[in-house]
């Protein structure tokens, strides 16, 4: 197979240029609308044999179909002498002369904008496409020909960290961001382009992703990513002990403001932020409040980047509904989703009515982030003492987050439950399987405590991060730990999504 | 499959949404990476001027074998689903 044309398919395109492939490709390859298709369904067929099948060409000369299988293509070619034929499955070229298929480059990039085109029509969002590299990533990888083989006993990406007196909630949450797949993705990548570096936390994280991945195996000090959160998130700063879940979201928020130094907003919202930390963590929690008189629905969309959860009996529960603690992720879940009643103390002024009336209000995930975030709300702090709740709450591998979603989740949205998609839109490609990749657990009491880490480096592969010391770990020591605050990411990534929203 | 029922299938934009799910599947569960060394180490064997056929005829068994039963019965499942739809819609 030749990578740069040939001088038959040269000769072709110097003397009637690019638009025969460009009609047949867009009727008949991809069809890129719904004449397209029409079209295609009726005349694909081997003008000798009618088959739609068997690798069915047509003759980049003249209007002719034949299937290759059983050589009717090859016949047209030798009668006729045209040397020139597009496979009508894939869009290659097939040269007679040259006996096989070549590539040119000017009819790629027609091929590829017509399947945009395509997908676009059938409202798919955007095809599957593997990646390739761009010249100047091409160039990189000649120049730096030595490559790493991930095998499953590597310790890749694996570093202990040196506890800077009480700096464990730090050091657990490092260690759950740098084996983010899709955030290591994006920092080996080398996407982090910054205006100011040295007070950046973003570039801190990319320096820090260089580390890990470096090969060295002593143990690191975060003094300069300890600093910068100290200087960018002042209720951070000091020598105790703090709180990992706060300083995961404080970290994620000064990482996303230092995003912004260089933004990529979003062309349809100009206040939605379509930063590496957004794009990963954000998801979209709806709120809906129904008025009991009424019944009038006003539903709220906000940002999340986790979700907090309780472990105590339900609040107030009372009527059918009252349960007691819950004792799995999936309860937590499940109550958290569930519509509340705000009561006769909490009444709300309907937009509907206009009168104030008691109304329930059922929270449910509009939009899935990549990696969902969970809390368990082990710790209470009231006005009589704090507390620290350490009931076992079993937690899955594999979580499926469909049940919580909006459209399932709740009566007030009007998508009918269609068993047959129309045009396209299957629902098959709405999956929300995720899988588990770090868990911080918090050991001890309130007052004298110690974070860790588990974190899956690779498929199955799981460690135990203490500090400076990294032990192998097996997963039923990871799902049988208490859990704190529970990383899930997703397992399938939905290509091009962001461009439809 | 007879032709009547595929015309309909191409028609309508099913076909391309279940060739679809089908390469996004076979993405998923790495057949496409599977498939691609084969052929890599073909071509490492045999010079990169081997024939389209040649390789298509040496890869096309084991490729077939390769597939997961659970991507076969998921896209069997939703084209039988498509022709059962279609032959509701022709009846009313």
């Amino acid at each position: 197979m030749s990578d740069h044309g040939c001088i038959h398919l040269n000769n072709f395109k110097a003397a009637k240029g690019i638009q025969p492939y460009k009609v047949i490709h867009s009727y008949f390859v991809t069809s890129t609308s719904t004449e397209a298709r029409v079209r295609k369904a009726v005349s694909c067929l081997c003008h000798t044999c009618k088959t739609y099948k068997d690798r069915l060409h047509s003759c980049l000369h003249c209007i002719f179909f034949g299937c290759y299988s059983k050589g009717h293509i090859q016949e047209h070619a030798k009668t006729k002498k045209h040397f020139l034929a597009v496979d009508l499955c894939y869009g290659n070229i097939l040269c007679f002369q040259c006996g096989d298929y070549v590539y040119d480059r000017e009819l790629t990039a027609v091929a590829k904008s017509q399947w945009s085109q395509s997908a676009r029509s059938l409202s798919l969002g955007e095809f599957y496409r593997a990646w390739e590299p761009t010249q100047v990533e091409a160039d990189l990888l000649r120049k730096n020909p030595r490559r790493r083989r991930i095998v499953e006993n590597s310790t890749i990406g694996l570093r202990g960290l040196i506890n800077l007196g009480s700096t464990c909630f730090m050091n657990c949450i490092v260690q759950a961001l740098i084996h983010t797949p899709l955030l290591r993705d994006y920092f080996l990548a080398d996407r982090h382009h910054c205006p100011q570096p040295s007070r950046c936390l973003v570039c801190e994280v990319s320096h820090l992703f260089q580390e890990f991945y470096s090969g060295n195996k002593a143990p690191l000090t975060l003094h300069k990513l300890l600093h910068l959160i100290w200087t960018h998130a002042r209720h951070l700063a000091g020598y105790e002990q703090q709180d990992a879940h706060e300083f995961f979201i404080a970290t994620l928020d000064v990482l996303h403001r230092h995003c912004e130094a260089a933004p990529i907003l979003v062309k349809d919202n100009p206040h939605h932020c379509n930063c590496i930390i957004d794009q990963i963590f954000t998801g979209g929690l709806q709120s809906d409040v129904v008025c009991q008189a009424c019944n009038g629905v006003s539903t709220t969309i906000d940002p999340f980047w986790d979700i907090s959860l309780d472990l105590g009996p339900t609040a107030g529960a009372s009527g059918p509904d009252s349960s007691g603690p819950p004792t799995s992720l999936l309860d937590c879940l499940e109550r958290f989703t569930r519509a509340e009643h705000l009561g006769s103390s909490a009444k709300i002024k309907c937009s509907n009515c206009q009168t104030y009336q008691e109304s329930t209000k059922q929270l449910t995930m509009k939009q899935l982030p990549i990696v969902a975030s969970f809390h368990l709300k082990r710790f209470e702090h009231s006005s009589i003492q704090d507390k620290k709740i350490s009931t076992f709450i079993a937690f899955p591998e594999q979580l499926d987050m469909t049940p919580f979603m909006s459209h399932k989740r709740n009566g007030n949205n009007n998508t009918t439950i269609d068993s047959f998609p129309k045009n396209g839109e299957d629902t098959a490609f709405g999956d929300n399987r995720y899988s588990l990749f770090a868990v911080i657990n918090h050991e001890g009491s309130l007052e004298t405590g110690h974070y860790t880490a588990f974190i899956r480096q690779q498929r199955d592969q799981w460690f135990k991060c203490d500090d400076h010391l990294i032990t192998r770990a097996k997963l039923k020591d990871v799902l049988t730990s208490e859990g704190y605050l529970l990383f899930y990411h997703k397992q399938i990534l939905e290509y091009g999504k962001n461009s439809k929203v | 499959m007879k032709s009547a029922p595929h015309q309909r299938l191409v028609m309508v934009g099913d076909r391309d949404a279940l060739k679809e799910l089908l390469r996004l599947r076979l993405v998923e569960c790495g057949w496409r990476d599977q498939v691609k060394i084969i052929c890599k180490d073909l071509i490492k064997e045999n010079g990169q001027d081997i024939a389209y056929d040649t390789l298509l005829s040496t890869v096309t068994s084991r490729a077939r074998s390769l597939v997961p039963d659970s991507v076969k019965k998921e896209l069997l499942q939703k084209i039988k689903n498509h022709l059962m739809a279609q032959e509701e819609s022709l009846k009313s």
